[in-house]
């Protein structure tokens, strides 16, 4: 389907019900449900050491930089608005809205007293809330925070996610249920990142009611040092969450974890491909227009594409740092890496370089 | 045309193979012979540390039971011998010390909020009696060299009632350096017994190098550039540096210099040799001799250093030394060796 077909259909989409949009949804990347069609946004460092949050359209281009307090993680697109949100890195103090076309910054939302953000958010369908991810750090209490848009971003609800270390968050196609991968990890910004729990993890692929709050499902990994941080859905809601195992590095874990048909199970790529993967995910992309899932480790430099549901590896790449990944329209997946690199990815096909910036990509595309 | 030509540059250049996928391509263990000997190398330094740190926590314990001038001194330089016998491995951030954070046990750092200070001021006055159960659960800024150095030299905290000898003090310097010793003793331990792992997995040989790296990095960055006013918000301060209060921060950069030339140059050295790179080896081992040709003149406050423009010379000298060893080892030999410390691999989420 030609790109601008596709932009069509989007916006007749777009002008319809809620339904239809989440239909929309599940036939086009998420890059197209905002106004900018076909854009990616991530974290930045730069050359001098400052930071900054970028856009590019898929041939590479920067199409904008807007500089930043403090090295951000990722963040999301708000539904229906050319708004694009990002959060600081954890300990994040701060997240930022920007104007997705112009990259102007339009806001700067300081986290609440005893809060800190983790990197992460989400918006509610319609546009109106953004979930984010936070810990309440005395306690060591994970939340989702909930802000309104509609009210220049004024914290509107606080859910208690009943466990430590909430991280990525993202929207059930059912429009009604936020999926969250809490890590486990307990962290005090006192104490720098020092992980400060690793023998009593208790890390979770969480279901959540964003109206309620309620949790109606909470799956646990095998192993309690599989820190449950990344996750995604495909359009079919099968839900995809990635690991980072902190046991040592000589020992191989499952990293994949598939939530679908009331099944939770770890996907096993086999030993060859876990070494190259490092024990590390930094982010899992499932593609809304097929059955392919993508997964980037920076401490392996490993870049791969599986089905998702066989588990079979049908496309890989090396790539030192590689860590941010998204759907192109078409199929593919473009993959970003702290070295400045933006990588093509498609299945059964060799990965081709898309531009080489002086730029260093943090973890997420978004 | 020129867009062509850059896409094949680019999609050439993703195909390079790292060190661990190329190792595992090559016969098994291909690295194992370098591995063999930075386990013993690094080794001998977790057992110095050892013998360091049971030397200090017997010397606190005899100064306390029988306190005097002479003895107050004896524990500080047993404090130093044993910090810098940690400052000579600090740079191995991977296998046993890893557990429990025992890195950030020995030593907690950077601590901007004073948390040390806080900490033994609370532990001091809490009157709760100090036992080894008690320095476990009070976390790392308790438990390590920060502690029994805020004790021995904070100059107001030495001006103050708490000051060592009292009574109180004294069993939170025993319980704090007997768990410095108890820690060393047992990372030994724990190396050695890591050793079927550590040789039995190639990937060990690029965490090994990255370590290295890190450690280099650290140093330039955060130990030295950082409080000369280099980075940050440009402004000279000796408090950014670490071992500020015992005034052994530049001691302790000849330190860890000088773990890295014992424990871990001479197989990586080798590595190098073996790589087609020996005149790259013979550089790096040179300059380790250029950073150490600073010691022991530089073995002094650095406060002074920071406060008077012509001493600071001499800090200026060590750091482009310094510059020019991180830059062999982290941009010239790692990239001969494939081997990366990136933006999201050396500190993700």
């Amino acid at each position: 389907m030609h790109e601008l077909t596709r932009r069509s259909l989007i916006k007749t989409a777009l002008a319809g019900s809620a339904a239809i949009t989440l239909s929309g949804c599940t036939l086009l990347p998420r890059k197209a449900t905002g106004h900018s069609p076909q854009q990616y946004t991530g974290a930045l460092g730069l050359p001098d050491n400052h930071f900054a949050v970028g856009a590019i359209a898929p041939d590479g281009t920067m199409l904008w930089q807007s500089p930043v307090d403090t090295r951000c993680h990722s963040g999301c697109n708000r539904p229906d608005t050319a708004q694009v949100v990002f959060f600081e890195r954890r300990p994040g103090w701060a997240f930022y809205v920007f104007n997705s076309e112009s990259g102007e910054r339009l806001h700067r939302i300081e986290a609440a007293e005893g809060e800190h953000f983790v990197g992460h958010g989400v918006f509610s369908p319609d546009g109106r809330f953004l979930y984010a991810p936070a810990n309440r750090y005395e306690p060591g209490e994970g939340i989702v925070a909930v802000y309104d848009s509609q009210r220049g971003y004024q914290r509107a609800h606080t859910f208690e996610l009943n466990g430590i270390g909430a991280h990525q968050i993202t929207m059930h196609p059912d429009g009604q249920t936020l999926i969250v991968g809490l890590g486990g990890i307990l962290t005090h910004p006192d104490y720098d990142r020092i992980k400060l729990n690793l023998p009593t993890m208790k890390p979770a692929l969480l279901m959540m009611d964003r109206l309620s709050g309620d949790v109606p499902a909470r799956f646990q990994p095998s192993h309690h040092q599989l820190s449950t941080r990344h996750v995604d859905v495909a359009p079919d809601g099968t839900v995809y969450a990635a690991y980072q195992y902190q046991g040592p590095a000589h020992e191989l874990r499952p990293l994949v974890a598939r939530y679908r048909n009331g099944r939770y199970e770890e996907i096993d790529f086999g030993e060859a491909i876990h070494r190259e993967l490092g024990n590390y995910i930094a982010s899992i992309v499932a593609h809304p227009e097929s059955d392919l899932v993508a997964i980037a480790s920076p401490i392996g430099g490993t870049a791969l594409i599986f089905n998702g549901h066989s588990g079979e590896v049908v496309g890989k790449a090396s790539l030192p740092d590689c860590a941010g990944v998204e759907a192109l329209v078409g199929g593919d997946f473009l993959v970003s890496s702290g070295r400045g690199k933006l990588v093509r990815m498609g299945k059964n096909k060799a990965a081709t370089g898309v531009a080489s910036m002086s730029v260093r990509w943090d973890h997420h595309l978004v | 045309m020129t867009r062509l030509t850059l896409t094949f540059l680019l999609a050439s250049s993703v195909a390079v193979t790292p060190l661990m996928a190329a190792t595992a391509n090559n016969a098994d263990g291909a690295t194992v012979e370098y591995r063999k000997q930075w386990h013993s190398d690094i080794l001998t330094g977790y057992q110095n540390l050892a013998t360091q740190g049971q030397t200090l926590a017997s010397q606190a314990a005899s100064y306390c039971q029988t306190p005097s001038p002479e003895g107050f001194e004896q524990s500080k330089q047993a404090w130093l011998e044993a910090f810098l016998a940690w400052q000579q491995v600090r740079f191995v951030d991977f296998g046993p010390v890893e557990h429990r954070n025992r890195a950030w046990q020995f030593q907690f750092w950077p601590d901007p909020k004073n948390l040390v200070a806080r900490k033994a001021s609370y532990l001091l006055k809490e009157g709760a009696p100090i036992t080894p159960e008690k320095i476990s659960e009070s976390g790392v800024a308790v438990q390590g060299f920060p502690m029994a150095e805020y004790l021995l030299y904070d100059q107001a905290f030495n001006g103050s009632d708490s000051a060592l000898p009292a009574d109180h003090t004294c069993k939170l310097l025993v319980e704090v350096t007997r768990h410095i010793a108890d820690n060393g003793q047992s990372l030994a331990n724990d190396w050695k017994g890591f050793q079927a792992n550590y040789l039995g997995s190639d990937q060990y040989t690029d965490t090994t190098i990255r370590s290295a790296m890190a450690g280099l990095e650290i140093l330039e960055e955060r130990r030295l550039a950082t409080p000369m006013g280099l980075r940050g918000n440009g402004k000279r301060s000796v408090y950014s540096a670490d071992a500020w209060r015992s005034e052994t921060s530049l001691a302790a950069m000849g330190a860890s210099v000088q773990g890295l030339k014992q424990s871990f140059l001479p197989a990586f050295s080798e590595l190098l040799a073996e790589r087609k790179q020996p005149d790259l080896a013979e550089q790096i081992a040179q300059q380790f001799d250029e950073v150490l040709a600073n010691f022991p003149e530089l073995e002094r406050p650095m406060a002074p250093l920071l406060a008077d423009d012509s001493a600071y010379k001499l800090l200026q000298s060590l750091y482009i030394d310094i510059t020019q060893l991180t830059s062999l080892v982290n941009d010239r030999a790692a990239v001969e060796l494939g081997v990366v410390r990136g933006f999201n691999s050396s500190d993700g989420d």
